[in-house]
């Protein structure tokens, strides 16, 4: 087993416009982006209950050509509305970082 | 039509920055024209809703100066999109007295083209009776209301009202809210390239710098446009781009790497081929553009939000941390009950307490529940209508912070540490967006006006 913390290159988040919050997790090498593309844990099930919205409001897109997947979910509020803690959505990855790969 | 066609993006924000070095390897080059998106809406509302730059006027200066002088030793087009930021109109005529104040000082002349994107409330309303205009993703339904309360609305302009502009004869294209590649498409479509690949490059080097490796701030790439493919190059001799640092790009701040929406189609990527064109050039082909069967715009707009307040404060007393969200429950009691003794509602104001260190960077979403640092901030933030009752609603706030009792309190002269004196800031008037839609229009050009003017 090892974490998606150890085992991208980058893991970042930021808006995908104002009402969207947009993740992606890239890989430095094919094998180790192949092994978490297929191993079945990035669901959108997991991510709707990280994430706390419903699964048919997650998207997950691999991106074979820069060994990345991209995950879309909704932010809790538009981007500056009140109580909105992060205008720029780029401190909400955190959730994914200890998310368990199996080898 | 020509052989190939060369751009020059100097930086991804107007104002941002680029090095001159960088900037004057890339006017070395055989270059068609120069450009640089001059905004974003990343910042938030604020900016559409006050009418001005998150950048400095200083910096804007310094950026335009460079990119005038380049423009026109060389005779090309210089265009700018979203001037100033949200591309509003006090944005872009701020913008415009920064280009009429260097043209001054340094008696450049030459036909300039201001082009606005501003929506009047009367238009929008024709077009939502007509049924044009829905959502783009989780916001509502744009009704009448929406319009009505709207403070401040822009439309994305695509290629044409830019083509507009220089088949005018203007040099210097200087345009409100635009998409980002609408700035770079316009004058390669112009000359009959692919659109696949315009767009597709477009979109990747309006970022300028973003696709750039290593990352030290030089700014401008450079994009060459053939007619079955295109290459990217930073223009400063250190610099590299890389097969992956290009191919990358495509996933930023967009929802899908494949599809990219613009006005009239969709920019696809699914057989897009990325290849390591020499060791600082990345040679991309196979793009396609699908055009759609009508030609949307998109919408943002603000509505005034409220006054807000905002207060700061540390606590390290492990005994207050340890019971911190009960705390907080206690004191939005007390501040309800005070202020109701000054006549202000529960409903006249939205009371926020965000507690740094355990979760005021993801708020209700943050998996970690159990935190128990040593020390927390706490930001309170409070919004009304009134200005009065926001300060009244915070001032209330802060003594219960402050000077509330818990189980076991021993520091009784206070429980929070008040980084400042005065302790309460009030940062004005608030705006919130309230339009994020498209809008189907028959004409690329209507929304959209544009001015000639001779500097």
């Amino acid at each position: 087993m090892a974490s998606l913390s150890e085992l991208t290159s980058v893991l970042r988040s930021k808006n995908a416009g104002a009402l969207l919050c947009t993740l992606d997790l890239m890989f430095a090498d094919q094998v180790t982006y192949e092994r978490v593309r297929d191993c079945g844990v990035i669901n959108s099930e997991r991510i709707a209950s990280l994430y706390n919205v419903s699964q048919n409001q997650v998207s997950i897109i691999p991106y074979d050509v820069a060994y990345a997947i991209k995950i879309t979910v909704p932010r809790l509020v538009p981007s500056g509305s009140f109580g909105d803690t992060d205008i720029y959505g780029a401190q909400q990855h955190g959730p994914l970082l200890n998310i368990e790969i199996p080898d | 039509m020509r052989k190939s066609l060369q751009m020059m993006a100097t930086t991804g924000l107007l104002g941002y920055g680029f090095s001159e070095d960088a900037f004057r390897h890339g006017m070395g080059m055989d270059l068609d024209f120069i450009a640089a998106d001059g905004g974003s809406m990343d910042p938030g509302p604020h900016y559409l809703g006050a009418g001005v730059p998150f950048v400095s006027r200083k910096s804007l200066k310094r950026d335009i100066g460079l990119m005038l002088e380049g423009a026109l030793e060389k005779g090309i087009p210089m265009l700018i999109g979203s001037a100033g930021g949200s591309g509003s109109s006090p944005q872009v005529d701020l913008v415009r007295e920064v280009v009429e104040e260097i043209a001054a000082e340094r008696d450049y002349h030459f036909k300039m083209a201001v082009i606005k994107a501003d929506q009047s409330k009367d238009y929008l309303h024709a077009k939502q009776r007509a049924g044009k205009i829905e959502p783009l993703g989780p916001i509502d339904e744009m009704t009448p209301e929406t319009i009505d309360e709207t403070h401040q609305v822009v439309a994305m302009m695509g290629v044409e009202p830019f083509q507009e502009a220089l088949k005018a004869g203007a040099q210097v294209v200087l345009a409100g809210r635009a998409t980002d590649a609408s700035i770079y498409s316009a004058i390669p479509l112009m000359h009959g390239y692919d659109p696949g690949l315009v767009w597709h490059l477009s979109k990747i080097i309006e970022c300028a710098g973003a696709v750039i490796v290593p990352k030290t701030g030089e700014g401008c790439v450079v994009g060459t446009l053939n007619s079955d493919h295109f290459l990217v190059a930073p223009c400063h001799p250190d610099s590299r781009c890389t097969r992956m640092s290009i191919a990358a790009h495509t996933l930023y701040e967009n929802p899908s790497p494949y599809h990219l929406e613009e006005p009239e189609g969709t920019v696809v990527t699914v057989d897009s081929v990325y290849e390591q064109y020499d060791k600082r050039t990345v040679k991309v082909s196979g793009s396609r553009f699908e055009r759609s069967n009508r030609y949307t715009v998109k919408l943002e707009g603000v509505r005034e939000a409220g006054f807000r307040t905002v207060f700061i404060a540390g606590a390290r007393d492990p005994g207050l941390i340890a019971i911190i969200d009960d705390y907080i429950e206690f004191c939005r009691q007390r501040v309800r009950r005070e202020v109701a003794v000054l006549g202000i509602g529960a409903e006249e104001y939205k009371l926020a307490i965000h507690v740094y260190g355990k979760s005021g960077t993801m708020g209700s979403r943050e998996p970690v529940k159990d935190a128990q640092p040593h020390e927390i901030g706490i930001l309170a933030e409070v919004m009304a209508d009134d200005e009065e009752i926001s300060k009244a609603v915070m001032a209330k706030a802060r003594l219960a912070l402050l000077h509330s009792d818990f189980q076991g309190r021993k520091c009784i002269s206070g429980n929070l540490a008040i980084p400042f004196s005065p302790s309460d800031i009030p940062v004005g008037p608030t705006y919130e967006f309230n339009m994020w839609h498209i809008m189907e229009i028959n004409d690329p050009l209507e929304p959209f006006s544009i001015d000639l003017v001779d500097v």
